[in-house]
């Protein structure tokens, strides 16, 4: 499929001119007979018919009877222009049929390995339903057969209004998540006006005016092609395929032009399925996430009202054990307690307190949140929780370690709250460790997702998978002396700022906690610039 | 002069061990279940420092801390709470109380407490 063509066979500058080059071709039929292939195919079709009739006359004299009638004709000095002339009547279309054949075969095998390649792969993906493995399968396979310098298949994303990178070949991984081409850009309107025609970047700049085709140059540059084919399926813009060459001079013909349009509609359908697969399947998350944090807030609710009549019984008659033991220990002078005694009573105080602890903060928690917020250093307060239990985790050998985004915004938040996540976070992480291991707390801003991670990750004994999704329930512990509220409470407050948090483990290798929160890019860069502003003015405002 | 206090709750348990405590302390202690007896308490009995349950039937304390504040200014209050809610801690400062502490309770910082507070009106505030 891929003809280099020596410069000299190179057709005039107005074949180029030309989309997809087929009008000059139907224009000028001297063109098409000088087809290097053509050419080529007809010259062998006449040596082939040629030795077949000098053979056969040659070998006749021996085969045929020399008596009567025959034997006047075999003789016959005309013999052998009889012979081609009945064979090329007779033969001249099967052979040139099996000519073309082999040539296509072995002398252009690649165009038919290539087309039976691609049209076997467009056959497979109709029974894919996964957007990036058929985006991978594309790209790779036509970079491949067809021995393209790059190919990248882009998609519609309605949802943002944009087209971005499926997959890519021959690019490098950062280029491919960076692109992102508007609805609106020139590439984009100028296929809509051609429609499913493969768009060739030298002719289409060419029949632009200058500024126009600049613009339209800067979109091909940044997909890095020569060429695009639209994917349109029932008139409707799906996704596109922009592939480069690897050699300069490679031309396509008429009917690489064709194939491309046949392969288009054949994968055209694969990729509107898998569209609306996906898409599908994100609705189906999104409704199992509403319903998840549906039935949590359910699960809340419940536990405010069971929390708060709790804390009301219970915390009475605790208080009348704790009230009791207290007086008994504050007696002075000779009604003095005997130390066993005394040890008992500070006991039972304690342990009344603990347990109206625990109700209480069920209450506090489940309640939501009502204290003040303000613009919070995630950095600062990360380190204050750190400092809280760095004593606890050096006598543990514990080494934590803190890598923070140097852009890191403020964060509008409860500042208790936001303590409250870190605390469990590492209390949690220190206590899978054990003794001895790595904690790891990252904080990264990603400013296009508009949102800000948090991850903790330890080195600790990590979750078996079929407790995993346990972690975030209400009175979940592994643990002896504890509650059981420390992650339920972290995922409450999370799930209360509109974030999410999950968690990856490995049985003995540790567990690392994702938690997501959104930080809108406008309000923290505003906010952001007011600080710059405020704290040094005229300094300039970071973008 | 022995110091007057009045102990407000609907469990009899809490105000005996209350009750015996600052006795044991030099104080003079009444005792009242709800928010009428508590009332009527302050009346005759005129006490200067009221510890009064939040969650009592009837009358609850936020009510019997209106009525009590409105004849009685001077008087300072503690309320005692078992559910620390934040709506109803705000109310009861935002009535007129003096302070407040959950249960349960740490004797020894409800005896500072009553101390200071008397220790304020002995100056005269």
């Amino acid at each position: 499929m891929l003809l280099s063509v020596p410069n000299a066979l190179r057709l005039s500058g107005r074949q180029v001119r030309n989309n997809e080059g087929s009008p000059i071709y139907k224009k000028n039929a001297f063109f098409h007979v000088r087809t290097p292939k053509v050419l080529l195919q007809k010259s062998l079709v006449a040596l082939v018919l040629f030795f077949l009739g000098a053979l056969v006359s040659y070998l006749l004299p021996f085969l045929v009877p020399v008596s009567g009638a025959l034997g006047f004709l075999v003789h016959h000095p005309m013999l052998p222009i009889f012979v081609i002339t009945g064979i090329f009547v007779v033969a001249h279309k099967p052979i040139e049929r099996l000519i073309k054949k082999l040539l296509e075969r072995y002398f252009f095998h690649k165009k038919t390995f290539a087309q039976m390649t691609l049209m076997d792969l467009a056959g497979e993906l109709a029974v894919n339903l996964d957007m990036q493995e058929i985006a991978n399968l594309v790209v790779n396979t036509f970079g491949e057969v067809l021995h393209l310098k790059t190919v990248a298949l882009l998609v519609s994303d309605p949802l943002q209004n944009n087209f971005e990178v499926a997959s890519a070949y021959g690019w490098t991984i950062s280029a491919s998540k960076k692109i992102r081409l508007a609805v609106d850009t020139p590439l984009l309107k100028m296929i809509h006006q051609t429609g499913p025609h493969i768009l060739m970047r030298g002719p289409v700049l060419q029949s632009l005016s200058w500024q126009e085709a600049n613009a339209l140059a800067s979109d091909l540059d940044s997909l890095q092609a020569g060429w695009v084919i639209p994917l349109f399926v029932k008139g409707e813009l799906l996704g596109l395929i922009a592939f480069g060459a690897l050699v300069p001079d490679t031309v396509f013909d008429q009917g690489d032009f064709h194939f491309f349009r046949e392969f288009a509609a054949a994968i055209g359908p694969c990729l509107h399925n898998a569209l609306v697969v996906k898409r599908l399947r994100q609705l189906n998350f999104e409704l199992q996430d509403s319903q998840s944090q549906w039935v949590q807030k359910t699960k809340l609710n419940a536990i405010e009202k069971l929390a708060a009549g709790i804390a009301h019984e219970i915390h009475n008659p605790l208080a009348i054990i704790s009230g009791k033991a207290q007086v008994l220990l504050m007696q002075k002078g000779p009604k003095q307690l005997e130390l066993k005694v005394q040890d008992a009573l500070n006991t039972i105080v304690k342990q009344t307190r603990r347990a109206a602890d625990i109700t209480r903060k069920l209450l506090l928690y489940s309640q939501g949140s009502r204290g003040p917020q303000e613009w919070v250093s995630l950095e600062k307060v990360l380190d204050e929780t750190l400092s809280l239990i760095a004593y606890q985790a050096s006598l543990d050998k514990i080494e934590i370690t803190r890598n923070l985004d140097p852009d890191l915004p403020r964060y509008h938040a409860n500042m208790q709250e936001i303590r409250e996540i870190f605390l469990n976070l590492l209390l949690n992480a220190v206590e899978a460790v054990g003794s001895e291991g790595k904690i790891v707390v990252e904080m990264k801003y990603r400013r296009e997702e508009e949102l800000v991670e948090i991850s903790c990750s330890d080195t600790g004994r990590g979750i078996p998978a079929e407790y995993l999704d346990k972690v975030f329930n209400p009175f979940y512990t592994t643990r002896h002396e504890a509650v059981g509220l420390g992650l339920f409470v972290t995922q409450q407050i999370t799930h209360r700022y509109g974030g999410s948090i999950r968690v990856e483990s490995q049985v003995g290798i540790g567990s690392m906690f994702i938690l997501q929160l959104p930080c809108p890019t406008a309000t923290a860069e505003n906010r952001e610039a007011e600080k710059v502003g405020a704290s040094a003015p005229g300094s300039k405002i970071r973008k | 002069m022995t110091n007057k206090l009045l102990i407000v709750d609907d469990e009899a348990e809490i105000c005996e061990f209350l009750k015996s405590f600052f006795e044991d302390r030099d104080f003079k202690v009444a005792t009242a279940h709800d928010g009428a007896a508590a009332l009527d308490q302050v009346e005759r009995f005129k006490p200067e420092v009221v510890l009064l349950d939040i969650q009592m039937p009837g009358m609850d304390g936020l009510q019997t801390l209106k009525k009590m504040k409105e004849t009685h200014p001077h008087v300072k209050v503690i309320m005692v709470t078992a559910v620390e809610t934040q709506e109803k801690i705000e109310e009861a400062m935002r009535l007129g109380a003096d302070n407040y502490i959950t249960k349960p309770l740490s004797l020894e910082y409800l005896e500072k407490d009553v101390q200071d507070k008397i220790d304020l009106l002995a100056k005269g505030l």
